[in-house]
């Protein structure tokens, strides 16, 4: 009895703390994050320069643009190019990372921090530092190749629009695949030693353990990892404002690059807005695949 | 673990390690490489990127912190950091803590429309943002920034910290509240302290975050006067095309910080990507 009367004194006082505790949070999310979300989605309707205060509607031309245009299409081209370049290789890189990690049998620590310590290091800096290993007449990457007699080979790597992309894809491989290392690292050492242990008496090979029973007891770090870079590989940024510009002319421009330079270089906001809205969409899209899969393993669990 | 210590001593570790620490070398060298570098001179590093600095050059340096607004842009890494984080840590665990202890339908529907905005990416909304904070009258004031900072942070604070509270018991609470403690002595003498783990989690990736960010910070504080340390960087090689020292110099004094919140840290770093790994 007193039970019930307790519960419903204590409700009506946690309706009036709740209230409190919750509008900080409220106020600040609305006004900073909600409020320009859906101005973003209005103004992809019109023409707007920035600048003038005459906003004119101009229905779907926006979007009819972005369909039509090439440089929105090799945008997007080299969105694609960077974003399965960076899942394959940030991955296939931070597994062979957490398995060393793994197996070393010494300064085991020391080698992680050393992996994962360019994760921390911003974009900016990265950038710069890449570019500068990679400058044509003083860059390290040319020096060496020079000292290896292997001249011939000297490139601009960042001036050849056939190597900027991939400049910028390695230099960020070299980045982030701390981070997917450690979720990697986790999931190797969760799995039993005896399970390793059963395979090799019934005459599996290093290959075959790794093939057979370490590689499917990783795939849930897998799934997280995946998602996650494809997501970061969309948001890719600071490198290329660094290291070219988008350049050589539009060689390295992508999804979110074209967002910034159109509206702030070019002052088309309005058309600036409909490529963000196109850039929400696709990781909405990826994003819901990510639950969908997730929620699907967590069933087969 | 305890079984590989028994295992041992072969050729095979020996190789591991090897490649190890080749790896290691490689990962290693661009970072090492960067602050080499910030000893040199400008016609040192031209002359020959790899070869190590003839003495203990600091010139970069001294310029930097004398002759530009290089300590004004650090200042302003460091407030915008460190306001963000602790208005962060006040607002998100409350606002976190009222939604699971209050499991009423308003707050089931403000908890989705908070998390709604971890699938939103900034680029999404910093046109409109722009203006708006022109009309606020909070552009170049660094006030913006942390606003902008913590309300980017709300969706993926508050997921972590309602998860954390289901496990936190009431009981304590309910007794506390008994004894006339009210609500919000509850909250930051009693909770708070609990919550110290997930605290830990967003203080080191959220800081890590913000002392590195570039777009937002570029658009909305372009002056002198309030540019952050990144800014200040990327204008730097723009200006300084051809004074790479004073560049290196620049990421050098960057990273020093990062580097020492990293080997202080290590533990909540790691423990951080964990706890990151469920941000979409």
């Amino acid at each position: 009895m007193s039970a019930t009367a307790t519960g419903k004194k204590k409700n009506q006082w946690w309706r009036s703390y709740a209230i409190w505790f919750i509008l900080p949070a409220l106020i600040l999310y609305s006004v900073f994050v909600m409020v320009p979300t859906f101005s973003s989605v209005y103004l992809s309707f019109t023409s707007w320069d920035g600048l003038s205060s005459d906003i004119r509607y101009i229905g779907l031309d926006n979007f009819k643009e972005i369909w039509e245009s090439p440089r929105v299409h090799n945008a997007l081209k080299n969105t694609i190019i960077v974003a399965v370049a960076l899942v394959l290789l940030e991955n296939v890189v931070a597994l062979l990372l957490a398995i060393l990690v793994d197996q070393v049998r010494w300064l085991r620590n020391f080698f992680r921090s050393i992996f994962y310590f360019p994760v921390l290091m911003s974009g900016i800096i990265m950038g710069f530092i890449w570019m500068i290993i990679l400058n044509y007449n003083f860059g390290v990457v040319n020096q060496l190749l020079d000292m290896l007699g292997l001249g011939a080979v000297k490139t601009d790597w960042l001036g050849d629009p056939d190597f900027a992309l991939l400049s910028i894809i390695l230099s960020t491989v070299w980045k982030s695949s701390g981070y997917y290392m450690i979720i990697y690292l986790a999931g190797l050492q969760g799995i039993p030693q005896e399970l390793l242990e059963a395979a090799s008496i019934d005459g599996a090979g290093k290959w075959k353990q790794f093939r057979h029973v370490t590689f499917p007891l990783l795939a849930g770090a897998t799934t997280v990892c995946v998602m996650l870079s494809m997501i970061g590989s969309l948001k890719l940024f600071d490198q290329i404002a660094v290291m070219t510009n988008g350049g050589p002319g539009f060689a390295t421009e992508t999804l979110t690059y074209i967002i910034y330079k159109v509206a702030f270089g070019e002052g088309r906001q309005g058309f600036g807005t409909a490529l963000a809205i196109v850039l929400f969409a696709l990781i909405l899209v990826i994003s819901l695949i990510q639950i969908r899969v997730l929620r699907k393993r967590e069933v087969q669990m | 673990m305890g079984g590989k210590a028994k295992t041992p001593v072969t050729a095979g570790s020996y190789l591991v390690f090897a490649v190890t620490l080749a790896v290691a070398v490689l990962f290693a060298f661009p970072i090492f490489f960067n602050i080499m570098s910030a000893f040199k001179s400008n016609a040192e590093i031209m002359r020959d990127a790899i070869a190590f600095p003839q003495g203990f050059y600091i010139e970069s340096f001294k310029y930097l912190l004398t002759e530009t607004e290089y300590p004004k842009a650090m200042l302003n890494s460091a407030i915008l950091t460190l306001g963000s984080i602790a208005a962060m840590i006040v607002v998100i665990p409350m606002a976190a803590y009222a939604i699971e202890r209050t499991n009423k339908a308003w707050t089931n529907a403000v908890y989705v429309f908070f998390l709604f905005g971890m699938m939103v990416p900034f680029q999404v909304y910093m046109i409109p943002l722009f203006k708006q904070l022109n009309l606020m009258g909070l552009f170049g004031n660094l006030l913006g920034p942390i606003f902008i900072y913590i309300a980017g942070s709300v969706g993926f604070g508050v997921l972590l910290y309602t998860s954390f509270l289901k496990g936190v018991p009431r009981e304590i609470e309910e007794s506390a509240a008994i004894d006339g403690c009210s609500r919000i002595g509850i909250f930051w003498r009693i909770v708070f302290p609990l919550l110290g783990p997930v605290t830990a989690s967003m203080v080191v990736l959220q800081g890590l975050g913000i002392w590195n960010d570039f777009l937002m910070p570029m658009l909305v504080l372009p002056s002198g006067q309030t540019k952050t340390m990144i800014v200040e960087l990327f204008y730097y090689v723009g200006e300084f095309s051809s004074r790479w020292d004073m560049i290196f110099a620049g990421t050098t004094m960057s990273l020093v910080p990062v580097l020492i919140a990293f080997l202080s840290l290590q533990k909540y770093f790691v423990k951080g990507v964990s706890s990151g790994a469920i941000k979409g």
